[in-house]
C-alpha cells in the first residue's frame, strides 16, 4: 500500500466521520452552557440538572402550567384533596411504570420523599420545604395522604418540585436514573454527552421526539453557531449579542428579577429618605437597549409578573435626581451621614454585562450625592456579603443580586428575602414578618391579595430594597423544530413539548 | 547522569511535598464548599448536614491528617460534585489533555525548528521576513480571539470542520491549530535568534570553507548548539499545556484538566483540584526530567 492510498484512506475515513450535520428525523441534539455534573433526580431543581431530567426522566406528582393559565396541573397525581388538619390526599395516575418495568405505586411517593430528607444524601429540593415536617401515610396503591406540620396550604405546588423515583432507589445519588418520563438516559459520557431515548412504554402520550443527545459548551457563541451550522437544533441561554437572527432566535422573560439587596441595619442605608433617594437615582430606562437586552421589563416586585398575587398597581420608582438631592439632603441635616461610603457588591458573570451595569449604578449614585463604589466578587465571595450572618463592623453595602423564581408562587421569594430571618433579609419589620406568614398560610384569593399588599408595602411604604429589571432570555432554535422557550426554560426543558415543522 | 537525574527527583519530590501542603490550607481559605454545592437558601441543617457526609465539619488539621494518610494510598477522595473518586474525573481529562498537548507540541516544535532556522540562514530576506511577521502575529493573537474566528469561518461559513466537541478526528483540527500558534510564534522566534548566533561561530565558517553544503551546516552543525535555550522555551510551554488549555478547552467543548481546574476551583471541589493540581505537578515532574536529560545529551559539559 502506498502512501497515497494511506492518505486518501484517512481523508475518507475522517469524512465519514465527520460532525453530525442537520438530522432529517426525529432526533434532536440540544447544546447546553452547563455540563451535568449528577443525574440524580432529587437535584433536579438545579436548573443544570433539571433541564435534561424533569419531566423527561423523572415526573412529579404535579407541574405548573407556564404555557398557559391552567395553573397547577395534574402528572403523576391525577388529583389532590384538602382533608384538613394540614393533611392532603393525593391519587396517584393508574397504570404507570418506571422505565425498570415496575409500576409506580403510593410506596415510591413515600421513598423519594424519604430520599430527599435523609441525611445520607444532600437533595436540593428539600430547601422548599424548610422547616415543614411532612408525614406519609399510604392508604393504597394509588392513594398517599401527606400531612405537613405546620400546615402548608400550597403543597400540592410544593409537590410539583420532587421527582418519584422507585422505592428500590439506594439512599446514595444515583448515576443511572430511573423514573415514570417518557424518556430513559441511554448514555452518559462524562465531559462529553448525554442521550436520552424515548420510552415505548410510556403512560403518556408519545412525544414527537425520538432521541435527545446532550451536548455541552460553556460559550454562547459556539452554542449559537452550532445551531447554525446545523450541529445542534436547540440552544438555549445564548446572549444577546449572539441572537441576531430573527428567524431561529428567541427572546422571552426568563423568570430572573435584577435588584439591590439594601442592608438597612448600617448606616446610612436605616434611613427612609436615603433609601427612596437611592431608587430616585437610578434611571432604569437607560440601562435598556444598551447594557441590558431589549425587551428588558422595569420591575416592582421581587418575582415576576407570571406569579400569584403580582400587583398590577404598582409602578417603578421614576428617575428623579433632584428629589433624589433634596431627600439626602433632608436627611443629612437631621444627622444622618450621608457621606459614609457605600460598598456597591456585584457578582461577576451573574448576567450579562453585570460589570457596565454596577458601574453605571455608582455613577448614578454618587451624582446624587452618594460616596459609592464598586466591588466585583466572584460567587462565593459574593455569597458572604448577600447571606445571613453578614460581616461583622461592616460598611454599608448594597448587593446587586438576581432572583430566579418561575414557580409560580411568592413562597419561595418572600420569606427569603423579606422576613426577619431570611437568609438574604437586609429588612427587619414585624409587618413584613407577618404578612409573609399569614399569606404563607392561606390559599386561593387571600393568599394573592396577601402578597399583593406585601409587595406593595415593601416597594411604596418601606422602600426595603431597590427593584430593577425582570430579564430576558434569549435562546436559538433549529427552523425544523417547532418549539418556543418560555419563562421556565431556564429550568427545565420537556422534550414532549418539541414538535417538528 | 544518573546523579544529576537523582538531584532533581529529591528537589521535585520535596517541591511536591510542599504543593501538597500548599494547596490543601490555600483552598481551604477560599470559601465553604456547602454554601456552593447548596442553593443560596438552603437551610443551616443542610450545609451542616453536607459538611459532615464530606468530613469538612472535622477541624482543619485532622481534615490534612485524613487527607495525606488517604494520599499515601493513592486515594484523592470523591469529587464534592460528582460524586465519584476525584483521581477518575482528574485521569478522564487528562485522557485528553495529554494528546492534545503532544500533537501540538509536537507540530509547534517541528514547525518552529525548521522555519526558525530557515529564517535564521537567510537574515532579512523574504522568508525570513514572512516568518517574523507569522510568528509576531502568532505570539501576540489572543487565543479567544483566533478560536471565535476560526469557528466562524471553518465551521459556520465555510462548513468544512465541526465547531467544537470530540468526537472526530476532524474535531481536533481546530483545537490544536489554535493552540499552535502561540508557542509556534514564540519558539520560532527563540530558534531564529539563537540559529543567528550559532551560525557567526567559527565551527560554522570551516565547515563552508570545507564544502559542506547549507542543509548540513543547519541542521546537522548548527542546530544542536543552538537549541539549549531553545529547549527552555519548549519546556515551559509544554508545562502550560500540561496544565491544561483553559480556553481552547473551553471554546471548543474539549473536556481536559484546564476546564476542569477552573470549575473545580469555581465550584471548591477541593479534592478533584488537589488531585488535578499533585497530577499535573507530577506531570511537570517529569517533562522538567526529560528536559534534563535533554541538556545533558546536547551538552556533554551538563552531563558531566
Amino acid at each position: 500500500m502506498t502512501i497515497k492510498h494511506i492518505l486518501i484512506g484517512a481523508l475518507l475515513a475522517s469524512t465519514s466521520m465527520g460532525p453530525a450535520l442537520a438530522q432529517d428525523n426525529t432526533d434532536i441534539t440540544v447544546v447546553l452552557s452547563e455540563e451535568l455534573d449528577l443525574v440524580e433526580p432529587c437535584m433536579a431543581t438545579r436548573s443544570n440538572i433539571g433541564r435534561v431530567i424533569m419531566q423527561n426522566i423523572s415526573e412529579t406528582l404535579t407541574e405548573l402550567d407556564v404555557r398557559g393559565n391552567k395553573g397547577l396541573m395534574p402528572r403523576l397525581a391525577d388529583s389532590w384533596e384538602d382533608k384538613g388538619d394540614g393533611t392532603w390526599q393525593f391519587k396517584l395516575h393508574p397504570g404507570v411504570t418506571f422505565s425498570d418495568g415496575s409500576a409506580l405505586d403510593a410506596n415510591d411517593v413515600k421513598h423519594s420523599f424519604d430520599r430527599v430528607f435523609s441525611d445520607q444524601l444532600t437533595c436540593e429540593s428539600a430547601r422548599y420545604f424548610a422547616d415543614t415536617e411532612l408525614t406519609f401515610t399510604v392508604v393504597d396503591d394509588t392513594t398517599i395522604d401527606v400531612k405537613a406540620e405546620p400546615a402548608q396550604p400550597i403543597l400540592p405546588l410544593l409537590m410539583s418540585l420532587v421527582t418519584i423515583v422507585p422505592s428500590e432507589t439506594p439512599m446514595e445519588f444515583v448515576r443511572d436514573p430511573i423514573g415514570t418520563g417518557p424518556y430513559v438516559m441511554s448514555e452518559w459520557t462524562a465531559g462529553q454527552q448525554i442521550v436520552l431515548e424515548r420510552r415505548d412504554d410510556y403512560w403518556g402520550d408519545q412525544p414527537a421526539v425520538a432521541k435527545a443527545t446532550y451536548l455541552f459548551r460553556s460559550e454562547p457563541a459556539v452554542r449559537a453557531g452550532m445551531v447554525a451550522a446545523g450541529e445542534a437544533d436547540i440552544a438555549p441561554q445564548i446572549t444577546e449579542d449572539v441572537a441576531d437572527n430573527r428567524d431561529t432566535d428567541f427572546s422571552y422573560p426568563n423568570s430572573e428579577t435584577v435588584y439591590i439587596r439594601i442592608d438597612q441595619t448600617v448606616e446610612p442605608m436605616g434611613d427612609l429618605r436615603v433609601r427612596q433617594a437611592l431608587n430616585a437615582a437610578i434611571e432604569r430606562e437607560a440601562f435598556i437597549g444598551t447594557v441590558l437586552a431589549d425587551g428588558t421589563e422595569l420591575a416592582t416586585a421581587i418575582v415576576p409578573p407570571t406569579t400569584l398575587g403580582w400587583n398590577a398597581d404598582l409602578v417603578p420608582p421614576a428617575y428623579d435626581p433632584d428629589h433624589a438631592r433634596e431627600l439626602l439632603a433632608a436627611a443629612e441635616a437631621d444627622g444622618v451621614n450621608i457621606k459614609a461610603p457605600v460598598e456597591v457588591i456585584a457578582r461577576t458573570e451573574n448576567f450579562p454585562h453585570v460589570t457596565e451595569v454596577g458601574e453605571a449604578l455608582v455613577q448614578m449614585l454618587n451624582e446624587v450625592g452618594f460616596n459609592a463604589s464598586l466591588r466585583m466578587v466572584e460567587v462565593a465571595e459574593h455569597e458572604q456579603y448577600y447571606s445571613k450572618p453578614y460581616p461583622d463592623g461592616r460598611p454599608a453595602q448594597v448587593v446587586v443580586a438576581q432572583h430566579d423564581n418561575s414557580r409560580g408562587d411568592p413562597v419561595f421569594s418572600a420569606y427569603f428575602k423579606y422576613h426577619s430571618n431570611g437568609t438574604q433579609s437586609g429588612v427587619n419589620d414585624p409587618k413584613v414578618d407577618t404578612l409573609i406568614e399569614q399569606a404563607t398560610a392561606t390559599t386561593g384569593d387571600e393568599r394573592a391579595a396577601l402578597w399583593s399588599e406585601l409587595f406593595a408595602y415593601v416597594q411604596n411604604d418601606i422602600v426595603a430594597d431597590a427593584l430593577l429589571f425582570h430579564m430576558v432570555g434569549h435562546s436559538r432554535v433549529g427552523a425544523r423544530l417547532d418549539f418556543t422557550p418560555t419563562i421556565a426554560t431556564n429550568q427545565q426543558l420537556q422534550l414532549s413539548e418539541i414538535n417538528f415543522k | 547522569m544518573i546523579k544529576l537525574i537523582g538531584q532533581r527527583a529529591i528537589a521535585s519530590l520535596l517541591s511536591l511535598l510542599g504543593l501538597m501542603v500548599l494547596v490543601f490550607f490555600l483552598s481551604r481559605l477560599t470559601g465553604d464548599p456547602a454554601v456552593l454545592f447548596l442553593p443560596i437558601d438552603a437551610t443551616e441543617a443542610m450545609k451542616a448536614n453536607f459538611r459532615a457526609l464530606h468530613g469538612l465539619d472535622a477541624p482543619l488539621f485532622e481534615q490534612f491528617g485524613r487527607y495525606v494518610w488517604d494520599l499515601l494510598q493513592f486515594d484523592f477522595g470523591q469529587s464534592l460534585r460528582k460524586a465519584r473518586p476525584a483521581i477518575d474525573v482528574v485521569m478522564e481529562a487528562y485522557a485528553w489533555t495529554l494528546p492534545l498537548a503532544l500533537i501540538t507540541l509536537s507540530l509547534v516544535v517541528v514547525a518552529a525548528i525548521v522555519l526558525g532556522s530557515l529564517a535564521a540562514f537567510k537574515i532579512g530576506g523574504f522568508f525570513d521576513r514572512m516568518v517574523s511577521i507569522i510568528s509576531l502575529i502568532g505570539a501576540s493573537a489572543p487565543d479567544f480571539w483566533v478560536a471565535i474566528v476560526a469557528i466562524v469561518v471553518f465551521s459556520i461559513n465555510l462548513g468544512w470542520l465541526p465547531t467544537s466537541g470530540v468526537g472526530t478526528p476532524l474535531h481536533w483540527v481546530l483545537p490544536i491549530a489554535v493552540l499552535f500558534i502561540r508557542p509556534f510564534g514564540l519558539i520560532v522566534q527563540v530558534v531564529r535568534g539563537s540559529m543567528l548566533s550559532a551560525l557567526s561561530a567559527a565551527y560554522v565558517k570551516t565547515a563552508r570553507a570545507k564544502g559542506v553544503k547549507n542543509l548540513p551546516i543547519i541542521f546537522v552543525h548548527t542546530l544542536r548548539n543552538a537549541m539549549l535555550p531553545v529547549i527552555t522555551v519548549i519546556g515551559d510551554q509544554a508545562a502550560a499545556m500540561l496544565n491544561g488549555a483553559v480556553i481552547v478547552e473551553t471554546i471548543f467543548g474539549f473536556p481536559g484538566i484546564g476546564k476542569l481546574m477552573i470549575d473545580s476551583i469555581l465550584q471548591r471541589d477541593f479534592n478533584v483540584v488537589l488531585a488535578a493540581i499533585m497530577v499535573t505537578a507530577v506531570a511537570i515532574f517529569i517533562m522538567n526530567m526529560l528536559i534534563d536529560i535533554a541538556y545533558g545529551l546536547l551538552d556533554p559539559r551538563i552531563r558531566h
